[in-house]
């Protein structure tokens, strides 16, 4: 009877979600990171009382369990990611998680993403299986997806429900070449003078050095004397001869493009750099930079 | 009209043609007074939402044949953003460039905005994004150093995209 009414009330969900009271409530945790939107979308089980879920009645030991409650928990994802360094094509899938008392649980994520949760699927070819590690950590009352670190390229997905924690190390495929072979980043190496007007005077009341040297593959830029904010920054190609600025964070990975804001536009005379012009989102030449060497 | 010019060919072409005349009327801002808006509100006012993010997968729609700018906002109905009548003007006589964009602050992909130039007409969406106003400008820039739709629609991508 309990699983009947469980199941048809699980049914019910659509035409209710706006004024019912669930044991397990809807649940939906959505990250973009450069382009690649990740969304874990889950009904959300309440421990209620009980100090032990895993190896219980609630989730037994070797069970396939999704990770949440009523229909399978589903991730979307709209561009191929990769999930502890396995490839997951763009699509919806329903995640399930084999859990066991000792060692690391695999999580499964199954092309067929809308399954009632009392069926888990079998084990099949064209499932992406994943070995994840399994923490200790206090206890979660409410059994909760979440994306603590979000980095440039990825980030990570975590399930942490009663002491249990599995987190995902997650990749992104990145929109932006960040490095430039040698052979392309030679022609703008060089320090350049930079010009910009200061919006009191009118008049080009800073004037500075920008060095453009080539660093670990990556085109860097350093004013002299240095600017607060920029530091050192890198140029990252979007355009032939186009380059938006990456600002660095303090343990030297990049954290923002500044794209459109900040996009320096190259010019060439006979083939050689000769200059840049910094044009902002709104296509207007705030700085310019001339050759000195 | 090649639409399939390569972005070598486009970009390679574009040169610095800012003159210090120039730079006098349209640099009005520091460097570290520029940086602290995009770090603070700009970069802010210019995310869209989340679901926006994704457009450069969006085809650049093809514009409709005899299309004019006869639609497109007049001064009249720029009372209160003057500073942009000369951008609408300019949108006004390039309606068939326009008209071939998609837009990347996501707005396009609503039903009655089919491409760069709907932003510049009706309720004038334009007139509240940055996005809309900075796309115009780059494509007008380009369109009158004689870069053909497809270089524009390249030169967009690359830095809206």
């Amino acid at each position: 009877m309990i699983i009947r009414i469980a199941a048809l009330a699980a049914l019910a969900v659509p035409c209710l979600l706006s004024a019912q009271v669930r044991a397990s409530e809807a649940g939906t945790v959505s990250q973009m990171i450069d382009g690649t939107k990740i969304t874990i979308e889950y009904s959300r089980p309440r421990a209620r009382g009980r100090s032990t879920l895993f190896g219980t009645k609630a989730v037994h030991w070797n069970e396939t369990w999704t990770p949440g409650a009523n229909w399978a928990t589903t991730l979307d994802v709209n561009k191929n990611v990769k999930l502890n360094g396995k490839p997951v094509a763009k699509g919806k899938y329903s995640v399930w998680m084999v859990v066991r008392q000792n060692g690391n649980w695999t999580v499964v994520l199954d092309p067929e993403s809308h399954i009632y949760h009392m069926n888990p699927p079998d084990s099949s070819s064209t499932q992406v299986r994943i070995p994840v590690h399994v923490e200790a950590v206090p206890f979660t009352e409410v059994l909760t997806w979440s994306m603590p670190d979000i980095r440039m390229n990825g980030g990570t997905l975590a399930m942490q429900w009663e002491r249990a924690r599995v987190a995902m190390n997650v990749e992104v495929e990145p929109s932006l070449a960040m490095t430039l072979p040698s052979s392309d980043a030679t022609p703008y190496l060089g320090r350049y003078k930079w010009v910009e007007k200061d919006s009191a005077t009118a008049k080009d009341s800073v004037v500075s050095e920008v060095a453009i040297t080539h660093e670990s593959g990556t085109l860097r830029g350093r004013f002299t004397p240095e600017d607060k904010y920029l530091k050192k920054f890198a140029l990252i190609r979007v355009a032939p001869d186009w380059l938006a600025v990456g600002v660095y964070d303090e343990k030297g990975d990049i954290y923002e493009v500044l794209k459109p804001d900040m996009v320096f536009e190259f010019a060439r005379a006979n083939g050689v750099i000769t200059g840049f012009a910094v044009r902002d989102s709104d296509d207007n030449v705030w700085a310019k930079g001339t050759r000195i060497r | 009209m090649d639409e399939n010019i390569s972005l070598d060919a486009l970009l390679t072409a574009v040169q610095f043609e800012a003159t210090d005349t120039e730079l006098a009327i349209e640099s009005s801002i520091t460097r570290r007074k520029f940086l602290g808006a995009c770090s603070a509100g700009l970069t802010a006012l210019l995310i869209p939402g989340p679901d926006a993010w994704a457009y450069g997968d969006v085809p650049h729609p093809s514009p409709r044949p005899g299309i004019t700018g006869k639609n497109v906002l007049t001064k009249e109905q720029l009372g209160k953003t003057p500073k942009l009548i000369p951008l609408f003007d300019s949108v006004r006589e390039i309606p068939e460039v326009l008209d071939g964009i998609r837009c990347n602050c996501g707005c396009t992909d609503a039903p009655v905005l089919r491409s760069l130039l709907s932003c510049y007409e009706g309720k004038g969406m334009a007139r509240d994004c940055f996005i809309c106003q900075g796309q115009a400008r780059l494509a007008v820039r380009l369109h009158k150093e004689g870069k053909s739709l497809a270089d524009i629609r390249t030169a967009i991508d690359a830095k809206f995209g």
